[in-house]
């Protein structure tokens, strides 16, 4: 990257600190770290960092009302970083602002993966929206509302297409599944998973080649869902 | 019967007890009278002892003293000269008179005094009986109500009162009564405290007003009392050892978990440094081929950790009860897929079969308790059945439930432990041959119990099979049929 891009990491640990440091300095990053709520949110206000990674458990403040926080003022990409088995947590930071989570213990690439995916989606933001999704066999034109696979068009639903435009549109992105649903169905229907559960099935039934092993569109258990597009 | 004709009825038989004496000396001295001429006076004063002694053996000693006296008049107005008058004319017949009356009286306390022996021994036996009854009914109770139970029924049955209840105080407060439905509000007769060693473990509330309670059924049922208590005390310490052993057991548990877990972590650890350690000296080279392979090492043995940490973690978790499903409405073959997908390296070896139809019901589960459960059980089956052969996944629905088989063609399990495998860390085989933590089965078992279905396994012609249920019904609502749009843009 021509610019350096600036990484806050915010983890009490600092063995994670340390790692974090050395990976994403390696890769050309600019890292700050801190290694408390407070201070993470005085250094993010200070510096005005490109992304945030932030540890859900923080010795002295929750790491969602750290979110809460940043985004009273701020659209800086947050990934989350929390532990295994912390679902409502990691859906809780996601439905307050969060942009995407990682579970301890990470891979690198994974995480190298999501700042990819967190900082693009905030460029796209700010600039201009790409108007073709691709992945692999798949095509969407959101302008258009036309899905095609290879080079046959795709027979969608209403509803079906409203909900794979919002998914393409995020790509990259982990939804969850009240974020999906009241942006597809409306906040009414924000508790109804079944719904997606089903449209999901249609869904894959249809783009999928493999539709228990899906591509496309996967499945963040206990979380929601995140659309797989060509980088 | 109510107290006031009992009242009467008593009254009636204590006038029975002196009016019936006197009824009977009348009759004996009308016999006497008649046998006046044939019969000297010493012997009508000999013979009129026989009556008074059976008076006093049947009456009591009051009518046989009042009988005597009666007697002493009778005799001396009947057979003494001079007739019809109480008067004595020779001095021999006063002699007669008086020794008369000191022998009845003699003979009427002895016989009252058997008598009174007589009865104190059988009501001792009988309560000596009672006695061994209760501790027999009460030996080898270690329920604290049992025991209150039992011992309300005895009290009842001795003292025949209209209602007994039994009050046990204390850490876990509990009333009897006999009968049920008592309805008496007045205060109990007789209250009896149990009490022992370590303070009042309760007390007996006896209800009968009449007869009167004696005191002799008074000290029965203390006596009774300290019975109850006796077994209560007994109860409770039955109950602090078997809380002891359960408590030395969970120890031992806990040094086995320890134990097990530290060579478990250890395992990988040791990959770990070892492959580390090597990358970080000179002995690889950059380029060496075992470099990658070291690097693989390190990664899948910290895979293989936290698998390891996150089953160590699901286990406290069901154990302390802080295992809640977060339920929602799922696709099982979505859950089966994710899994699959995920274990597509470590089943490389096996056929993998999956019979779970996309048209099931929706499921109301955790998701991601779901997928571990799955995960374990496909890992157990890849575990232990040989190479090349298949495991088979089949779902299929019930009446208001789903059914999941997972089967393999591995080794059978004693049908003796087809229980036991879900326990923790229990193996059908040697430790050495298979790794792992011993705690996958027992977290699926957890996991299904938290979602209200139930596993076992079972022996097949060639193999094994896990078996689970869920329920389909979820807070009382079936699985939800969806409004599906059909129309095309």
């Amino acid at each position: 990257m021509s610019n350096t891009v600036h990484i806050l990491v915010i983890d009490d640990e600092p063995q994670i600190l340390r790692a974090m440091r050395t990976i994403l300095t390696e890769k050309q990053f600019k890292v700050t770290v801190a290694s408390r709520g407070e201070e993470g949110l005085a250094l993010a206000a200070a510096n005005e960092p490109d992304l945030i990674i932030l540890d859900l458990g923080l010795p002295d403040m929750d790491g969602v009302e750290v979110c809460t926080r940043l985004r009273e003022w701020t659209q800086i990409p947050i990934i989350i970083l929390s532990v295994r088995d912390s679902e409502r947590d990691k859906v809780a930071a996601l439905d307050k602002g969060a942009d995407d989570y990682l579970t301890k213990p990470f891979g690198i690439e994974e995480l190298l993966a999501r700042v990819r995916v967190a900082l693009r989606h905030s460029a796209r933001v700010q600039g201009t929206q790409s108007k073709v999704v691709r992945a692999g066999r798949l095509t969407i034109d959101l302008a258009w509302h036309i899905v095609k696979l290879d080079e046959e068009e795709v027979k969608l639903t209403g509803t079906e297409h409203k909900l794979l435009a919002y998914l393409a549109t995020n790509h990259g992105r982990v939804l969850t599944h009240q974020n999906i649903l009241s942006n597809v169905w409306g906040p009414a229907d924000a508790d109804h998973t079944e719904y997606l559960r089903v449209y999901m099935r249609q869904l894959r039934k249809k783009l999928e080649a493999d539709p228990e092993r899906p591509q496309y569109i996967l499945t963040e258990p206990g979380i929601g869902y995140r659309f797989i597009a060509d980088e | 019967m109510n107290s006031a004709n009992m009242r009467s009825s008593s009254l009636l038989s204590r006038f029975q007890r002196y009016l019936l004496p006197i009824v009977c000396i009348s009759a004996v001295t009308a016999v006497f009278f008649i046998l006046r001429a044939v019969l000297d006076t010493t012997l009508i004063a000999l013979l009129y002892l026989i009556p008074l002694g059976m008076i006093t053996a049947y009456w009591g000693l009051g009518p046989g003293i009042s009988s005597a006296l009666l007697t002493f008049l009778v005799f001396n107005y009947f057979f003494i000269e001079p007739y019809y008058l109480l008067a004595v004319h020779q001095p021999s017949d006063v002699v007669i008179l008086i020794v008369f009356l000191i022998v009845a009286v003699v003979i009427s306390q002895l016989v009252a005094r058997a008598q009174a022996g007589l009865a104190l021994a059988t009501t001792r036996e009988r309560e000596a009986t009672q006695l061994y009854e209760l501790s027999v009914a009460l030996a080898g109770l270690h329920n604290d109500h049992a025991i209150a139970e039992i011992l309300a029924k005895h009290v009842q049955a001795i003292s025949q009162g209209e209602a007994v209840e039994l009050n046990l105080v204390g850490a876990q407060p509990f009333v009897f009564h006999l009968p049920e439905n008592n309805s008496l509000t007045r205060t109990p007769e007789l209250i009896v405290p149990i009490q022992a060693a370590r303070g009042i473990l309760g007390q007996i509330r006896l209800w009968r007003a009449v007869p009167a309670i004696s005191s002799g059924e008074r000290r029965l049922l203390q006596t009774f009392a300290s019975q109850g208590a006796l077994a209560l005390e007994r109860a409770a310490l039955a109950q602090a050892e078997s809380r002891a052993r359960v408590l030395e057991e969970s120890d031992k548990l806990k040094s086995a978990i320890l134990s097990s877990v530290s060579h478990e972590l250890r395992t990988p650890l040791s990959t770990i440094k070892a492959a580390a350690s090597s990358l970080r000296g000179k002995e690889v080279g950059w380029d060496s081929p075992a470099r990658g392979e070291l690097i693989a090492a390190i990664d899948d043995e910290a895979d293989h950790l936290n698998i390891l940490v996150g089953n160590l973690l699901d286990m406290s978790r069901i154990e302390s009860g802080a295992l809640k499903p977060k339920r929602e409405w799922n696709i099982l073959s979505e859950i089966v897929g994710s899994v699959l997908a995920r274990m597509k390296h470590s089943a490389e070896e096996h056929q993998i079969e999956v019979e779970v139809s996309d048209n099931l019901p929706l499921v109301p589960v955790d998701y991601v308790q779901m997928q571990q459960v799955f995960t374990n059980l496909l890992s157990n089956s890849l575990k232990y059945a040989p190479v090349n052969t298949t495991i088979c996944i089949r779902a299929y629905a019930e009446e208001e439930m789903i059914r999941v088989q997972v089967t393999n063609q591995g080794p059978q399990v004693p049908p003796e432990h087809l229980e036991r495998i879900f326990d923790k860390f229990y193996r059908t085989t040697a430790a050495d041959r298979v790794t792992g933590t011993g705690l996958g089965l027992s977290i699926c078992k957890g996991i299904v119990e938290a979602h209200g279905g139930h596993i076992w396994a079972e022996n097949l012609t060639s193999g094994l099979a896990f078996n689970f249920t869920l329920p389909l019904i979820w807070d009382g609502a079936p699985p939800p049929r969806l409004p599906i749009d059909m129309e095309t843009e």
